[in-house]
């Protein structure tokens, strides 16, 4: 009873975020056609390289079209700033009177970026069905299916907590995102959304897979292709978890530190 | 005309140097937003050498020559691309009303620019011609300046037309980044990897291929798979620009006639 109380605020932000995102149609609809010319690419370019070179030896041609399309209708998710509002409301100073309100800021700034995140995630549908007219996509077998989709879970928050830490430099300087923008854009290739983490040489290899990125779309993705052996399934999430929480941390001692400099400033 | 220009460039460099912390970060994500394509590109042809025929050092040039063109355009023509905002905040009215040609004006707003990624594409980009055999006379150094400059006049032309699209519907900024994102995505490989019909829309329709293909299988002396055209066809990037911006600099005019203002 009081907990439902406590939480019907926050559902209310996700869904006014769900229904002020669905009213920019066209953005919904060049987001989903944008979608399928790159899906298009995607299949373009594996087959054009598989044809005229070695296969390597655990990808073959199917599983790299699955991976590199699974990998885009993922980022339908994940590429949602689900905390812009951040910067947005620091930007114009209404983070000031936000904190003065009966609620917990940071947990209306997840509720609001889940919201609009939910209604991203309704395009997979469309994406998916027109991807599908396009290339054929691998489905493994139910208990992979599972891990997978606890895998993305993980990737998503770890994912959700990097884009909140970019946006709290906000905080300390106005002119956050050129370092914002660069941060997408290593995590982009760093996380194996564009290229699978195997592919990169030997030290670089051993590099990438240490970084944290690689918990966003590499794991959850080398799980789905077969890549990774159920064996190593346990190991892989755990090391997620481990960024999960180490992330949260940080996170957490951001938004104190925060909070302090906002009321030492005096708004 | 000339002389408002000059004072254009000297205002964006004064106002440049007031934020230089600004700039360093900024000159980062340029050399970030290129090199994390090119690492990609380098790390997929370490395991796949060939691309429908093209090694890793040629691909590395046709993305040099579309980087050439693109960073031009960046430096003097990227102010088009905020026009929807103009338009949006009713900021644009003022360039009615003054003396000097409306599009001259939207190009000549004082922004902190500084052509660092026209530095970078240069660097890169004889970077790429020392790796490859290309041919280094006097044709090259006539050919390769027009070459960028017929590019960034298609890519000028596309942000035109994007820009005149918000004289008639006021939202088109996500348009306007997927066009920008598709395009590089898609110039990034030869052509000859789309089918058909993909092929002629990139060379005919929307003239990508012009800013980098064709005239990197010229300047690299290969033979042309994809629409098995001549190879002479590569020189033709400044005219196909010029084309294209005319076309697009009419429908410009066209939405300008019709503009009525937001009322905001």
């Amino acid at each position: 009873m009081n907990f439902s109380r406590a939480f019907a605020p926050y559902l209310e932000f996700a869904k006014k975020a769900f229904a002020r995102e669905a009213t920019y149609r066209i953005e919904v609809f060049s987001e989903i056609g944008s979608l399928v010319l790159r899906v298009y690419l995607v299949r373009s370019l594996w087959t054009a390289l598989y044809l005229q070179n070695a296969a390597p030896i655990n990808l073959p041609l199917h599983a790299m079209i699955t991976y590199a399309t699974v990998a885009l209708l993922m980022s339908l998710i994940l590429e949602v700033d689900g905390t812009r509002l951040i910067r947005d409301k620091i930007r114009d100073g209404s983070i000031a009177t936000d904190l003065m309100k009966p609620i917990s800021v940071p947990f209306y700034l997840f509720s609001d970026g889940f919201g609009r995140t939910a209604l991203h995630a309704f395009t997979i549908i469309p994406s998916l069905l027109l991807a599908l007219l396009l290339v054929r996509i691998d489905v493994p077998p139910v208990p992979v299916l599972l891990w997978f989709s606890l895998s993305f879970a993980i990737g998503y928050c770890v994912n959700f907590l990097l884009n909140f830490l970019m946006n709290a430099v906000a905080f300390w300087t106005i002119e956050s995102f050129a370092a914002q923008l660069i941060v997408r854009w290593t995590s982009d290739l760093l996380s194996g959304s564009i290229i699978p983490l195997t592919f990169f040489p030997s030290f670089l290899g051993r590099l990438v897979f240490a970084l944290p990125f690689a918990a966003i779309y590499s794991t959850p993705l080398l799980i789905y292709v077969g890549v990774a052996s159920p064996a190593d399934y346990t190991r892989m999430v755990g090391v997620q978890l481990a960024w999960l929480a180490l992330f949260g941390v940080i996170s957490y001692a951001t938004w104190r530190a925060a909070e302090r400099r906002i009321v030492v400033q005096g708004g | 005309m000339l002389a408002a220009y000059l004072q254009y460039w000297r205002i964006n460099l004064l106002t440049f140097l007031e934020y230089r912390a600004n700039f360093v970060m900024w000159a980062l994500f340029t050399v970030v937003y290129h090199g994390t394509a090119l690492l990609a590109l380098v790390v997929t042809m370490q395991n796949f050498p060939s691309m429908n025929g093209w090694n890793v050092r040629e691909v590395f040039f046709l993305y040099s020559l579309w980087m050439l063109g693109q960073e031009f355009h960046n430096a003097v023509f990227f102010n088009v691309v905020n026009v929807p905002d103009f338009v949006r905040e009713g900021r644009f009215d003022r360039f009615l009303v003054r003396p000097f040609d409306t599009l001259f004006q939207v190009l000549t707003v004082p922004q902190q620019l500084f052509p660092d990624g026209l530095i970078l594409a240069t660097i890169t980009f004889a970077f790429a011609t020392m790796v490859t055999h290309v041919t280094v006379d006097a044709l090259f150094f006539v050919l390769v300046p027009l070459v960028a400059i017929g590019g960034a006049l298609i890519d000028f032309g596309i942000s035109l037309l994007v820009a005149a699209a918000s004289f008639w519907f006021i939202r088109v900024d996500t348009i306007r980044w997927v066009v920008m994102s598709l395009e590089q995505e898609f110039t990034r490989y030869p052509i000859s990897i789309y089918q058909r019909g993909v092929r002629i829309i990139l060379a005919f329709v929307l003239p990508f291929a012009f800013t980098n293909y064709f005239p990197a299988t010229f300047l690299l002396h290969k033979s042309e798979t994809a629409l098995n055209l001549a190879p002479w066809v590569g020189v033709l990037t400044p005219a196909i620009g010029l084309l294209w911006f005319g076309v697009a600099y009419v429908v410009w005019r066209i939405g300008l006639q019709h503009y009525q203002g937001t009322g905001s």
